[in-house]
Formats: C-alpha cells, structure tokens, sequence
C-alpha cells in the first residue's frame, strides 16, 4: 500500500501538526454530521484518499479564535462495522488507529439523528466498544422537539457513560458545545480510554448474539432515558404518498430525471459554449502573440488545447452534482433508489446503480466514483462495468459531427421526429442495451452470487443546506480537474508530441508523415474491415484522450483550422473520404467503445488494480469493433 | 412456487413480513437467511422480538416497514424470509 502523491502531501500537513489533536466525527449517513462538520471546519479543509482505497478522506482544522483547537475528520455515513463496504472498514480502521499518515484519534464525537433515535443507537453501541474517549450529539433538535418526542440528555449521559449534548445543524446551534467539548478535552491532555464505561464485549460473540446483546443495552438506554419518539413527520408521509404512490411516484420520478437531463444538456450549453470561445479566442491570442517556434505549437495546441477539452465539461459536471446533492440532501435519492430498484434487481444492478448511471450521461468518472455507496462488492462492480456505456458528454460532439454529415434532415415517423433526431436516440438506447445485456450477463458469470440484501433507509425529507451544496460543488469539480486533468493533458501532450516527429527543414511533418500518421498507418490494416482509413485510424487513437477531441484531429488531418462538430467543410470532406455504411460503423464503435483513458484510470483505482479495468476496456473495443463491423456488413 | 404454497397454508403458524397488512404491527421472529446476508439486517435492527410495522409499498410492491422509529425499504424477496407473529391488528378482525 504506497501512499498517493495526495495522501503523502496530506500527510505532511498531519506530521507537521503532531501536537494538534485528532478529532473523527462518525454517524450514520443523513445524520446531518457532514452538514456539523461543515460547520465546524468551513472552508478550511482539506479532501484526499485513504492510502491504498478510494475512500475520501476528509480532514479540517477546528479554530477557536486564532487557535487551532484540533484537526476534525469527517468519516464515511455508516450504519456499523460489518465491513461490508469500503467505507464501513475505513471507519472501523481509522478509529482503530490502523490508518497509515492519519493518527489514532484522540476523541470520537458521534452524531445521530435525534429524530430516529432508538435505530442510530444500535451504531453508537458499536463505536462505544472501540474505548475511545467519546461526545454523542444529539443532531436535529428542534425537529424532535416540534414532532413532540423529547430524551433525558442527563439520563441518556449517565446509561452511556459519556458526555451528550443537542444541536441543530441547520442553524449551528450546539457546534459551541463540541468545541467546548474538545477544548476540555485538550486541557484534561485527553481522558484515558479506560476511564470510559465499556457496555459490552461482544465482538467475540457470534453476529446475532452480539447484535441481540447491543439491541438490549440501546432498548435499556432508550429506556432510562424516557425517550419519546417524535410523531412521524406530516410533511414526510405526505410526500412519500406521492413520491412512492403507484402512479404518481413512478410518474415523479420520469420526471426528475428528464429535468436532470434537460438541465446538463440545455442550462449548460451556453456556459459550455462560453469556455470554448474563452479558450479558443485565447489560442488565437497566444498564437499571435508568441514567436512562431515549436514551443509556441506546444503551448497552444498541446498544452492549451488539452485544458480546453477538460474544462468545457466542468459546467455538467457542477450542474449535475447540484441537482445530485439536492436530490441526496433532501432525502428524494432514498426513494429514487427503491422505485428504480425493481428494475435494475431484474438486470443485475440494485437500485442505488440508479445514481451512478444517471451521473453516466454526463461523464463516467464521477459516476463511477459514485458507485461507492453500494454494498455489494459484485453490484458494485457490475455498476461499475456498465457505467461507461451510458452516453457521456464528450460523445455528443462525436455523433454531431457524424450525424450532421450523414443522416439527412428530413422528417421521420410524419412529422413526429427528424431522421437525425432518430438516429441519436437509437445510438442512446444502443448505449442503454449494451448496458443492461453486459450486467445481465456478468451477474449469471463472473459476478454470480447470491442475491444482496438490499436495505435502504428512507430518511425525513429535509431541506438541504446551502453551504453543504456549495462546498460539495467546489470538492467535485476539483476532483473531476485533477483526475480527468491529469490523464486527458498528458495524453494531450504525448499526442501533440507524436505529430511533431519527425521534423523536417521546414519543421513539423505533414500529419501523414509524423509518427502518429505512421501509427495511422500501422493499425489502417486492422480498422480497414469497419471501412475506416488511417486518418479516422489517427482520430481513433486520439480520441482515446477524450472522444471529443477526434473532431478536432480530423480538422486537422482534412487541414481545417479550428474545426468544429459544426464546420461544414469537415462534413464535406468526411463524406468525400468515408462511405456511409462506414460512418454508421462509426456511430456504432463510438457508442461501445471506451475511448476514454480518464474512465480506464478512474476504474483502476476504484476495482484496486488493472484486472477489471483492462477486462473492460477491451470487452468495450471488442463490442466496438464487431459491431461497427456488423453496420458496415449489413449496411 | 412450492413454498409460496406451503407459506399460505401455514400461514398461521409460518407468517412471513411479506404477507402481513399495512399497518399491521408484527414482532420478528427469526430470520430465514444465512449470517451474510442477515448482518445487514441486525445491523439496522431487524432482531428477534423487534416491531416492525408495513408502513406503505413501494410502486412495485415491495414492503416498506417502520422499525424503531426509522423507514426501511426491503425487497419482497428478503421480507419473504423475516417470520413474524401478529401482535395486533389496527383494522380489526
């Protein structure tokens, strides 16, 4: 397990800070401990990985005044330690101090929903047995007291063995208690473990008794404590009797989804188009601006080039995970994942798949890193699989151009639909067939096993906040910059090299000359069944980078400047130099195949090694190829 | 099919989470299930002598059942293996 450049520079930042104790808030997810961290921590903090894992590590510092009080590290929502998921262990190990570059935290402060308190208890026994010094929070005060449930915080206290405060996330009231708490802490130089009362010793037991006996000691606590539950929320069950109504709910739910849709492919469009431009006149610039040397090609179709293509889709990404954090925080993902259960369970998936595979249709890495929040290691990796055949963004561009140059534009089905508009809705559902063919398949081969225990929680509906969303956008779209970034700049600037080689007097070859012409060349025999010729031989090869940029390589092999999906002269010369049944094949092998190095890294790290990922990427090709193949035969 | 015939014949005896009413409240009795599957379950609170109470249905028909104050959404699949006795019946006999 070698620690991540990330994981080694937060690491200093931990190291450095040796004296500063460590503070880990746990709770169950929608517990609103994300929301007290938040408010806790602001802007001041740091997101990197475990080492080894793909779980967020999320670390901030705790001021008071100019003081730093602690470092708080938020853990993953979990509901115990059955280590089913990544997230659950991560939790279970960094409490346990068996972290690497993250020290054993001094204290745990465990947040619950007070509403839902008897069931967030069986979680708090879990903690408790690990002895460390422990805060229960009792989170959404003033919703338990509006719904007229009420607890003894003194007796709860005094049962547990450990301090208990109340707060409101929403508002912050409380957030002074815990740092009070931790302040205290400090001072006392961290009460010994063995000070706190440990109920139970059941780890040795087996599952059902060990969980029996926790049950016991929460149902004794609730007890003492003379908790009342809460009257169930007015509001929630409204809601659900219509979101999860027969008609209704099924109806709710198509339509989320289409105004999610609508609203990356229409809301986004003009911010979209305002980067390229921004991009582009900015090339211009610095072209005119910079001496005419190789560096000055390097800078501007290099280097610029590669963060143009990167950054034109952060505007989707940030979109999509607005409405994805609303629709989470809100408590609507929950109902989302049941009603969308049914039919995934049918093809292999679970409902939780709904949320990976909707994300898809922007881009696949942060679908795929979504993923995580299902249980099952073999659903997981099923969604996982099947994710990038969902029709991503950086394809759109791809079937624009070809579509535009092919497909006439005449009426279709009366006058109903257009024949291009056709033909994109065939290739979206040929990405969804795809799709649910390969994980019915995979869950009757190399995923089979039993079926999962699928369980989800229906939390209270709950407004979300907005600096939770705002500070969940600025972590997805650094993440989506780093990661993709990465990858899709340095495939740039290798690409970029390859055109430049070798040089001639007058400088850079003819692209057919240049070593990625060659490459063209090289694998022209292979690509030559689909009909296709070395230059959409080269397009191919760049367009592994991101698919989008094939466009922008064909303009350049046709010798059109900045050419666009839109450039009619692109057209032209497309239909000049490859047939119709080739241009369909095209389509169809841009559909399949996973033309995207950044997904193929994002899927490595998240599967733990290269077996999947490459497993994938070349099932993808494969179906790519033969079914390109298939249209130019039929065709 | 053979032990969906054999539940309903029994079903005084042998009552499964998946057959009982809404709003009826239950108590559990065991769990049909090897320990893997089951753990999530006790996790959540799904233990013998626990109420768990069908609250509503999804749009396909799956259970959703209150449990200690919180709402779960199980598969018809899984309640099938959660035996229950009636406690009482808010509608009546």
């Amino acid at each position: 397990m070698s620690p991540t450049d990330e994981t080694e520079h937060l690491g200093q930042v931990l190291e450095s800070s040796e004296d500063i104790p460590l503070i880990a808030l746990a709770g169950a997810p929608n517990s609103g401990k994300t929301t007290l961290f938040n408010r806790l921590t602001g802007l001041r903090q740091k997101v990197a990985n475990y080492p080894g894992v793909t779980v967020e590590k999320h670390v901030g510092e705790l001021r008071s005044g100019d003081q730093v009080l602690a470092d708080l590290v938020d853990l993953p929502g979990i509901h115990g330690f059955s280590a089913r998921t990544l997230d659950e262990k991560i939790t279970k190990d960094v409490l346990e101090g068996r972290v690497d570059g993250i020290k054993k935290p001094d204290a745990v402060v465990i947040v619950t929903d007070s509403t839902r308190l008897e069931n967030q208890l069986m979680l708090v026994e879990q903690v408790l047995e690990l002895n460390l010094p422990a805060l229960l929070v009792l989170n959404m005060a003033d919703e338990l007291k509006g719904r007229g449930g009420s607890v003894n915080a003194n007796a709860l206290s005094e049962k547990l063995g450990i301090e208990v405060i109340w707060t409101n996330g929403r508002t912050g009231e409380g957030t002074g208690a815990i740092i009070e708490y931790i302040a205290r802490l400090k001072d006392n130089d961290f009460v010994s473990s063995n000070d706190i009362m440990n109920p139970i010793k059941s780890h040795k037991l087996p599952v059902l008794e060990s969980f029996s006996k926790r049950k016991e000691a929460v149902k004794e606590a609730i007890s003492d404590a003379e908790f009342i539950p809460p009257e169930p929320s007015a509001v929630s069950g409204f809601l659900d009797s219509l979101v999860l109504h027969k008609i209704w709910g099924p109806m709710i739910f198509f339509a989320v989804v289409v105004f999610v849709f609508q609203s990356i492919f229409t809301w986004a469009v003009p911010l979209m188009d305002g980067i390229e431009l921004l991009i582009e006149t900015s090339g211009i610039w610095m072209s005119e601006v910079l001496p005419d040397t190789w560096l000055k090609s390097l800078l501007v179709d290099g280097i610029w080039a590669g963060v143009g293509s990167v950054v034109v889709f952060l505007p989707q990404i940030l979109i999509l995970f607005l409405f994805i954090g609303i629709l989470e925080d809100s408590g609507y993902m929950a109902r989302a994942a049941v009603i969308a259960d049914r039919v995934m369970y049918r093809i292999g998936l679970q409902g939780k798949a709904f949320l990976p595979l909707l994300s898809g249709y922007a881009c696949a890495v942060p679908a795929i890193l979504s993923a995580r929040t299902i249980e099952d290691d073999r659903d997981r990796m099923a969604t996982i699989f099947v994710t990038p055949f969902m029709t991503c963004s950086a394809r759109l561009p791809v079937y624009v151009l070809l579509i535009a140059a092919f497909i006439p534009n005449e009426p279709f089905m009366g006058t109903f639909l257009n024949q291009r508009a056709g033909v994109l809705i065939l290739l979206y559902a040929l990405g969804i067939a795809a799709a649910i063919m390969t994980a019915f398949i995979l869950k009757r081969t190399l995923l089979k096993a039993e079926p999962s225990t699928f369980l989800m929680e229906l939390p209270p509906y709950r407004l979300p906040s907005v600096q939770s969303l705002g500070l969940r956008l600025l972590d997805r779209g650094k993440i989506f910059l780093l990661r993709v970034g990465k990858i899709i700049f340095t495939v740039t600037i290798v690409l970029w090299i390859l055109t430049q080689f070798p040089r001639t007097e007058l400088g850079p070859p003819e692209i057919e000359q240049s070593a990625l012409g060659q490459i063209g060349h090289v694998i022209e025999p292979a690509i030559e069944p689909l009909g296709f010729d070395w230059r959409i031989g080269i397009g191919l090869i760049t367009s592994l980078a991101a698919r989008e940029v094939i466009v922008g390589t064909l303009g350049t092999i046709y010798g059109m400047e900045a050419a666009d999906e839109e450039s009619l002269d692109l057209q032209a010369a497309l239909q000049e130099s490859v047939s119709f049944p080739a241009a369909i094949g095209l389509l169809v092998f841009f559909a399949f195949a996973l033309q995207c190095m950044a997904t193929v890294a994002t899927v490595k790290r998240e599967t733990g090694g290269w077996k999947w990922a490459s497993f994938q990427f070349f099932y993808m090709l494969a179906l790519g190829y033969f079914g390109a193949l298939l249209a130019y035969k039929i065709l | 099919m053979g032990s969906e015939i054999k539940a309903a014949k029994n079903s005084s005896t042998d009552l499964r989470l998946s057959h009982v009413q809404l709003d009826q409240e239950v108590e559990l009795v065991s769990i049909d299930l090897p320990d893997n599957q089951a753990e999530p379950l006790f996790e959540r609170g799904f233990l013998p002598g626990c109420r768990i109470c069908p609250v509503r249905s999804s749009p396909s028909g799956d259970p959703i059942v209150d449990i200690d104050g919180s709402q779960m959404a199980l598969r018809r699949e899984t309640a099938d293996c959660l035996c229950v006795k009636a406690l009482r019946d808010l509608k009546g006999k």
